[in-house]
């Protein structure tokens, strides 16, 4: 033993030690300060054995096991979340390092962290619901978008009706909460496209009504980082049949037409990149071809206008030649 | 040929196997196979009067200065490699100080090969509204009219894994370098498909990498777009590199499945960066397509299961039975990285620098520093120095000492004596043939109805001497 400092901790007793901190800062007894106290130097010891100081290796594999087992074992992962805002400021940090490192960890092709979260997702329903509290907001938002890198948690967030709440939250007055908010909205609805494709073709009602409401928010910020999502996943090959589904509808057609007249030139613009594609689709149905029809003349001479200073960007022009060219030929359907 | 030698008081003799010879030099390669002894020494026959015998430390170079030269708002530094389509240099943006890679074209040499204009308008379509870390960036698009000319600004990459594979003995990575660049591989080509491009040449020769590792899918030449409503990713054509081609092609199938086609080409990839074999061969074109076409192959017996299983996958005879991008991310192999055993394979040198330093500083040096270039010392080496320098491995450097006046003095009245007509273009090289390093401000004025192709130093003495462009 040595004789200046503590001598090493085993991961179980670190873990136990910390268990029983939060608990007591849970309880918010008498005591508080002093389990404050606790959590922090903990977390601590815990982030050192995965990360190692400056002057001392991370702990050895076999230990790093032993630490990730007895969380599972314990549940403190949730617990420390559940009581994320509890502890101060280093520590909401730490608790963020120490997720993110455990959630990494591999045995061969399996990632046990997220087998075991796969067990118990009141793990991200909780830090879902992070972005509630200004407070934890961020630090959640970093353990989240660790999380929807792997496709089983990114499936369970999704599918999840917590999910719905991000629509809130990308709004929340808060800027850098609501930005952090959409980084990790933006993530789960592009990261894996198989799984995404498939959410927005089973979900299409329910996405695109809340969809819509971004779209149609007072915030400019909400507005544009939606619209150009919008644009991104609808451009995006394997959404195909979301984009086929979206672009049938005449009421998104008035909405984009509404936006190419919106004041601000970056939502024209990128409101332009969806309005194209109701334009060039081949078999445009009946409905939309008639919006654009009654809109014939004014959208030739809208568009001949539209951003002229662009002229350097040579796609943008050549695809402005063709819608117009586009709706200059439309020709209505003969009756039956 | 009498009167044409004539002109020539000095021939120098070079056997350089790969260069294009013109009519000049395949008369003189049917003196060089004769025995010298027997004809050298004899000094009564014509032979002599046309050819001298001269030593190799007669024969002088002048040694190529570092003029510096501006494209647009990019200074010119040496050369990285050559392609079919033309060379590429490093450059330095000289408002963002940022190094960055120009590849040049030549509308004369684009015309010559089979859609060669086209599909470098295709690449620059795709390539302008692609954005991805794993994906080559095209950063801008220079056009010189009068010159014929075309830069092409892209990120700038250090080398390619074709040129690493090379660099090695046994012409493979170890397997956690190879699954690193798969797995970015995989991630590029997914976003590629997403924006409905097959590549369609998915193979080591065209994943580069930047200094700090990362893979750049380049070369979109012959990559096509899907029409953005199409049902599917039906293609009618193909393109790519013949040992790369999957089955449906070699088989010539009308029509394929487009996706398809990058898998097994990225499957033929990862099957040579880890084995340094392919799994097809064949003496020649049809011979190959053929054994392609049957689709058999053999992996080797140190490739083990979970690899194993994934190539099998990827390089499925039906594409519809062949892996799906998904499918490969979802693999065992794909899913975890495997022990870092064996050391990594570095990116080999270029000019033997292995830190790959930025080209463009010593021309900015002597912008900055060297007041009035026409009064700069020349400096000259001879072919024997030239020689002892490839010896030891250095051919590329540039030499760096000054050589004794004399050199100098000789070659002015060499060249005061000089009258013949201007019949050469003006070649002060170095280095060996295949791997020229000329200013191409040069060919512009070069008689252009011969040697187009590889050009091989010349020495300064049968040479007449051109004045220095001046920059555009």
């Amino acid at each position: 033993m040595p004789l200046f400092g503590k001598s090493q901790k085993s991961p179980a007793e670190v873990v136990k030690a910390l268990k029983e901190a939060v608990s007591a800062l849970e309880r918010g007894d008498k005591k508080a300060e002093k389990a404050q106290e606790d959590v922090s130097k903990n977390l601590l010891l815990m982030k050192n054995m995965l990360y190692g100081t400056s002057d001392a290796e991370p702990q050895t594999d076999i230990m790093v096991a032993q630490l990730a087992q007895e969380l599972y074992n314990s549940n403190l992962l949730l617990l420390l979340i559940q009581n994320l805002n509890r502890i101060d400021f280093e520590g909401k940090k730490d608790v963020a390092q120490v997720f993110n490192n455990i959630l990494r960890r591999q045995i061969g092709t399996r990632s046990p962290t997220v087998e075991y979260i796969c067990t118990k997702p009141e793990i991200l329903f909780t830090l879902m619901r992070g972005y509630e509290q200004q407070e934890i907001a961020l630090n959640c938002g970093t353990m989240l978008r660790e999380c929807a890198r792997y496709e089983a948690l990114a499936k369970i967030m999704l599918y999840s009706e917590d999910f719905f709440n991000f629509f809130r939250y990308v709004e929340v007055s808060t800027f850098d909460i609501a930005s952090d908010a959409f980084s990790t909205f933006k993530e789960l609805l592009t990261r894996h496209k198989m799984l995404c494709a498939e959410f927005l073709e089973l979900n299409y009602d329910k996405v695109f009504s809340h969809y819509q409401r971004l779209l149609n928010s007072e915030n400019y910020v909400t507005r544009r980082q939606s619209l150009k999502l919008l644009g991104e996943l609808l451009l995006d090959r394997h959404n195909f049949t979301v984009m086929t589904r979206y672009i049938s509808n005449p009421d998104n057609l008035k909405l984009m037409m509404n936006m190419l007249k919106e004041k601000s030139r970056n939502i024209q613009f990128e409101a332009f990149h969806v309005f194209k594609v109701f334009v060039a689709n081949p078999n445009k149905p009946k409905p939309i071809l008639e919006i654009l029809l009654r809109n014939q003349d004014k959208l030739v001479e809208f568009l001949t206008r539209f951003h002229t200073d662009r002229s350097e960007d040579e796609q943008f022009n050549d695809e402005k030649a063709y819608l117009i060219k586009q709706i200059k030929e439309l020709k209505p359907l003969p009756d039956h | 040929m009498g009167s044409e030698r004539a002109e020539e008081p000095i021939h120098i003799v070079y056997s350089d196997e790969e260069n294009v010879l013109d009519e000049e030099e395949r008369n003189s390669r049917l003196f060089e196979d004769l025995e010298p002894a027997s004809w050298i020494n004899d000094e009564d026959t014509d032979v002599t009067t046309f050819f001298h015998r001269v030593d190799s430390d007669q024969i002088i170079y002048e040694a190529k200065k570092k003029r510096c030269k501006m494209i647009g708002k990019y200074v010119m530094g040496d050369l990285l490699g050559e392609g079919s389509y033309g060379k590429v240099k490093e450059v330095l943006d000289s408002e963002t100080l940022c190094r960055k890679a120009v590849k040049i074209l030549k509308k004369r040499k684009l015309r010559r090969i089979p859609n060669g204009e086209q599909n470098v308008q295709r690449e620059i379509v795709l390539l302008k509204k692609l954005q991805h870390p794993n994906v080559i960036g095209l950063l801008d698009v220079l056009v010189n009219d009068e010159k014929e000319k075309m830069y092409l600004v892209m990120e700038f990459c250090v080398g390619g894994l074709q040129d690493m594979l090379e660099s090695t003995p046994k012409k493979r990575f170890p397997l956690w370098q190879a699954h690193g660049y798969f797995c970015q591989l995989m991630d590029g080509l997914q976003y590629l498909h997403s924006q409905r491009i097959i590549h369609k040449d998915i193979k080591p020769g065209n994943l580069l990498l930047t200094l700090s590792g990362i893979l750049k899918i380049s070369d979109l030449g012959v990559a096509e777009a899907l029409d953005f409503f199409a049902e599917d990713d039906t293609c009618y054509t193909g393109q790519g590199s013949p040992a790369f081609q999957p089955p449906e092609i070699a088989n010539g199938h009308e029509k394929f499945l487009g996706f398809k086609v990058d898998i097994w080409s990225s499957g033929v990839t990862l099957y040579n960066i880890t084995t340094g074999l392919y799994p097809f061969e064949g003496d020649n074109i049809f011979r190959l397509f053929e054994n392609i076409g049957k689709g058999e192959y053999v992996i080797p017996d140190e490739i083990e299961n979970p690899l194993r299983d994934l190539l099998h996958g990827m390089l499925q005879k039906d594409a519809n039975d062949r892996f799906t991008l998904q499918q490969i991310r979802q693999h065992p192999w794909f899913l975890r990285k495997p022990p870092q055993t064996l050391e990594e394979v570095p990116i080999p040198p270029l000019r033997g620098d292995e830190l790959h330093n930025m080209t463009v500083l010593p021309y900015l040096m002597d912008y900055h520093y060297v007041e009035d270039p026409a009064s700069g010392q020349p400096q000259y080496y001879t072919e024997h120095e030239r020689n002892a320098w490839a010896e030891r491995g250095e051919q590329d450097t540039y030499p760096t000492e000054c050589y004794p006046r004399e050199w100098a003095d000789q070659l002015g009245d060499l060249k005061s004596k000089e009258s013949s007509p201007k019949k050469f273009q003006d070649d002060v090289g170095y280095g060996n043939s295949n791997k020229y390093h000329g200013d191409d401000e040069m060919e512009t004025i070069a008689d252009s109805t011969k040697r187009k192709t590889k050009r091989r130093p010349t020495s300064c003495i049968s040479v007449k001497k051109f004045p220095p462009c001046k920059q555009s």
